[in-house]
């Protein structure tokens, strides 16, 4: 006999009471003298007897009563030595279920998949000659299985093939599946055997058992056989990330990460000092310790450096529980990358503040700054190799020689940007004629729009239309773009056409509709041109606050390192669709053990990625082979399926019905509940008693 | 006046009042009874001549002898009463107001009372665990004091001893007397009450009260009790509830033999609870023998 509850058994010291009472609770009787006690005395002869076996019978009763109760609770069940069920039952066609989610890679010595395998054979090995059987691996997607037939040897090699899954197995829909393939045998007898943990992500207890249709098309539901492969374990202890979350982080430096992760104990004990590690590019940049109470969770966040900018691939990893697939989470972060900057002075001054890129410098070399500007006047400048340079800036530079043109023109078509600012030494016709196919409109003439003191020729112009959507100005809000919005400009140049027409996109605009940032696509290349100056000579927009983040932004845009990508992460088992940078033609991606992934273009320009089979980090891959870094993204599991709770036997008894037949691991032992038999007993006990006591 | 209930009878002290109280109930009680009557004894025949009561004139013998005879009745008469009262240790029990024996002491005294008031002789005779202290009857008025004192102030003591109470009365009361018992008639002996009831073969009018508590005619109790003789020293421990139905069962044959055998010997009796009105139960008593009488 086993007991689903063994601990209740206690209870059944209850059934002490009676005894305890009568020894204990001897109440002293009430004195009373009393003239009749002739008759009392005879009465008391003629009842003896009776009331003597009436005592002991309440008292057997009242005993059984608190016997039976506790001894119910306890839910006590008869084993008894299980022939096949096909042969108590006669022939019937069999499906077994097998469980291939995700908790069935949990391990405890053997993984919980070699269990339920090793189980499913036993299954199948058990059944009589005449039971037809076919095997269906329940995973997140299920193929149906083929008609239950007599060929073991189908059977075996289904279960050969079988591998787990990333995702919960959902089983309610493997028996409607199963339910569909008994129908189509027609042996009488129906069976389903499902093989598996029991987890409550499996099983959604408030959907129906399958029903099938039956002899004269009535609707009869098949015989379920249960197989726990985790039957001894209450809990399947885990702890897993649930969450991770990398973002750079400036204030902490150059190239600094900050990884905030969230993790989870699933268990009914406690987990101590899990040890969690943080990974840059294959190397451990950081670790920590954390303690989590039974079904606790706890964040940490650890700031880290990396060593390189750009796209930077990463793990959190937590020490192995069980189930070590979800102890650990890849991410990919977009560094800020150290951008060179070469700074062509067109106009140097010995005072430092009047020198035409004083503002521009001191904006550049802010702390938090990712480039590295150098300055060089504008012939040395201009001659300077251009190779080790991510931005040119040429502020208010003559315009340059034919072979000084071509240089530019090399560079920005490899990918640098060019950021061209006005002054006086720029002369319109001089910059058109060598210059015109970098610029993206040709410059006219420079337009004053009033002096600094309110004395000139009219009024001072501001920004008016600026394109906040824009990555360069997505930044400014709130106050931010007040301080843009109020740089005061006395003098701009005017370039060809307005505001709304061809060549170049304009970004930002004055009051009166003059392109204020112009820019183009040059080759692979970016070119800004700002219409004003980058001192104080023709504005005060240097002085104000907008200035250095505009600034450090523009040299970064134009170095392509604001290029908005999406952040992608993907879950297992989705389809993910991702918009890679027009310049990346991913042709191919692979999963982390190195799979072909199915991609399919889309018309948008987006690229459909799935589904995706397993978790890790993905890698995209140009025509040639080439690594596309910015594309990898992660993947990751359902952090519900990490869950592996189980249901306990009540539930699975209340959902399957006591008919089910329960078998432990390895044997097909029939348990039969005998608790109502207890219940029964009692009531009838109670009944009894109750008829005694009415009974003088 | 209206009917004493027991708890009125009670407050008042002594068997005096109480039996005067419940006389004045009784008289009450027979001025509306249609069957007036005087315990006076018919005498003789007379022939009828005018002036004489019409109501006297005798029917039967007009229809025997074809002549009118007026009945003649004798005012003074020579009835002699005993009243018995058992004063044994079990008259003691109350479970109300009153005890058995001040019920059967109050009767008794309210009997004295009625009987003195007509001018018969009343004597007394109380029972106890000492013997028989006796009152002969007289007929004089001042006698009655004697006899209400002889019962006022009884102690119940003693076993109940009916065999000897039986022998005792022979012996003193002689043939032809009215003797009343008042005795709850607990007595263990079978043969008890026999002797008793032997009375009335020797032509005296016997009247037995049978004095009972409600509690015990009822047995009104449930917990465990310790039950305790007043008699001598048996006591018993028993539920109570689990022995009520055979107790009842014990105590009803016991009233249906006591009953029985007075109604063979043709006894007067009449079962007294001491929790109901005491003239109602002489009223009933006495109209019961008015019509015996008749």
């Amino acid at each position: 006999m086993t007991f689903g509850q063994p601990w209740l058994l206690l209870g059944a010291l209850a059934g002490l009471i009676p005894l305890a009472v009568h020894l204990f609770d001897r109440r002293k009787p009430r004195p009373h003298p009393f003239a009749a006690i002739a008759f009392v005395l005879r009465s008391q002869r003629r009842t003896a007897s009776r009331l003597k076996l009436k005592r002991i019978l309440l008292y057997t009763l009242r005993t059984l009563i608190l016997l039976a109760i506790p001894l119910a609770l306890a839910r006590p069940e008869l084993r008894r030595p299980g022939a096949a069920v096909s042969r108590a039952v006669g022939p019937a066609a069999t499906v077994v279920v097998v469980d291939r989610g995700l908790a069935m890679r949990w391990v405890d010595g053997q993984s919980l998949f070699e269990r339920a395998r090793s189980e499913a054979r036993s299954a199948v090995a058990t059944l009589g000659p005449e039971d037809p059987v076919t095997v269906l691996p329940c995973g997140p997607e299920v193929t149906p299985p083929t008609a239950p037939g007599l060929d073991r040897g189908e059977a075996r090699e289904v279960l050969e093939r079988m591998r787990p899954a990333w995702s919960t197995a959902d089983l309610g829909r493997c028996f409607d599946i199963a339910a569909r393939a008994l129908e189509e045998s027609p042996t009488p007898g129906k069976r389903i055997i499902v093989v598996s943990a029991f987890t409550a992500g499996s099983l959604r207890l408030e959907t129906p058992l399958p029903t099938l249709r039956g002899p004269n098309d009535r609707r009869v539901r098949p015989e379920m056989v249960l197989r726990d492969v985790a039957r001894g374990h209450k809990v399947l202890s885990n702890h897993f990330i649930a969450e991770v979350k990398a973002e750079p982080a400036p204030q902490a430096g150059a190239r600094a990460i900050q990884v905030g992760f969230t993790v989870r104990n699933v268990s009914d004990t406690p987990a101590q000092e899990i040890q969690a590690t943080v990974e840059l590019g294959g190397r451990v940049v950081g670790k920590t310790f954390l303690t989590l109470t039974p079904g606790g969770t706890a964040q940490k966040t650890l700031t880290v450096r990396s060593e390189v900018g750009g796209p930077v691939t990463g793990a959190v990893t937590l020490s192995p529980d069980g189930l070590a697939e979800d102890d650990r989470r890849d991410f990919v972060v977009q560094v800020p990358r150290e951008l060179r900057a070469l700074v062509v002075n067109g106009e140097p001054n010995p005072v430092r503040y009047r020198d035409e890129v004083f503002f521009l410098e001191a904006a550049l070399t802010a702390p938090s700054s990712p480039i590295r500007p150098v300055v060089k006047d504008a012939s040395a400048g201009l001659r300077e190799p251009l190779e080790g340079y991510d931005v040119v800036v040429l502020a208010n530079v003559p315009a340059p020689v034919p072979e000084e043109v071509a240089r530019l023109k090399a560079f920005v078509e490899r990918g640098g940007g060019l950021f061209i600012s006005m002054g006086d030494k720029v002369e319109p016709e001089a910059w058109n004629a060598r210059m015109g196919e970098l610029l993206p409109r040709p410059l006219r003439v420079v337009k004053a729009a009033g002096s600094e003191a309110g004395a000139g020729d009219g009024r001072q112009a501001k920004l008016g239309d600026v394109r906040w959507a824009d990555p360069l100005f997505a930044p400014f809000s709130g106050r931010g773009r007040e301080g843009l919005m109020g740089a005061r400009f006395q003098r701009y140049m005017l370039v060809e056409g307005g505001a709304k027409s061809e060549g170049g996109e304009v970004l930002a605009a004055f009051d009166d509709g003059a392109p204020a940032f112009l820019t183009v696509r040059r080759g692979r290349g970016r070119v800004l041109l700002f219409t004003s100056t980058l001192d104080r000579d023709w504005s005060d927009f240097a002085i104000r606050t907008s200035y250095l983040p505009l600034m450090q932004r523009a040299a970064a845009w134009l170095a392509g390192a604001l290029d908005e990508r999406e952040t992608l992460e993907g879950r297992v088992g989705q389809t993910l669709t991702m918009r890679p940078d027009p310049q990346a033609q991913v042709a191919s991606v692979k999963s982390p053990s190195g799979a072909a992934v199915a991609i399919r273009s889309e018309p948008d320009r987006g690229l459909e990625v799935g589904p995706l089979p397993e978790p890790g980090l993905y890698r995209t891959y140009d025509a040639t082979g080439q690594l596309l870094p910015a594309s990898q993204f992660p993947v990751t599991l359902d952090p519900a399926d990490s869950d592996l709770t189980r249901l306990d036997e009540g539930q699975l008894q209340a959902y399957f019905g006591e008919e089910a037949v329960r078998g432990p691991g390895g044997t097909a032992d029939r348990r039969v509940p005998i608790w109502t038999w207890l219940v029964v007993t009692a009531a009838m006990a109670f009944f009894a008693e109750g008829l005694l006591l009415r009974k003088p | 006046m209206g009917s004493l209930d027991a708890a009125t009878l009670a407050k008042l002290a002594g068997v005096k009042l109480r039996a005067r109280a419940v006389m004045e109930g009784v008289l009450s009680g027979l001025h509306k009874s249609p069957h007036q009557g005087q315990s006076v004894e018919f005498s003789e025949h007379k022939e009828y001549a005018p002036g004489d009561e019409l109501r006297h004139l005798d029917w039967k013998a007009f229809g025997k002898f074809d002549r009118y005879y007026v009945k003649r009745y004798e005012h003074e008469t020579n009835l002699k009463a005993t009243l018995v009262v058992d004063a044994s240790g079990s008259m003691g029990y109350r479970s109300g107001p009153l005890s058995k024996l001040e019920v059967a002491a109050t009767l008794a005294g309210t009997l004295a009372y009625l009987l003195v008031r007509q001018q018969d002789a009343v004597g007394v005779s109380v029972i106890t665990r000492a013997g028989a202290a006796d009152v002969p009857p007289r007929a004089a008025a001042g006698h009655l004091h004697t006899v209400l004192a002889a019962l006022d102030g009884l102690q119940p003591a003693g076993g109940t001893d009916l065999h000897a109470t039986a022998e005792h009365l022979a012996e003193r009361v002689r043939r032809g007397q009215l003797v009343m018992v008042f005795s709850d008639l607990f007595d263990d002996r079978d043969e008890a009450l026999t002797r008793i009831l032997a009375l009335r073969a020797r032509r005296n009018d016997l009247a037995i009260f049978h004095v009972l508590d409600p509690a015990e005619l009822e047995f009104p109790f449930d917990d465990p009790t310790l039950f305790l003789s007043l008699e001598d020293e048996r006591k018993v421990e028993v539920n109570a509830r689990e022995i009520r139905e055979s107790y009842l069962e014990e105590f009803r044959a016991f009233l249906e033999r006591t009953r029985a055998a007075c109604a063979e010997a043709d006894v007067d009796y009449a079962l007294v609870r001491t929790d109901e009105p005491l003239d109602a139960v002489l009223l009933r008593f006495l109209g019961r023998r008015q019509r015996r009488a008749a």
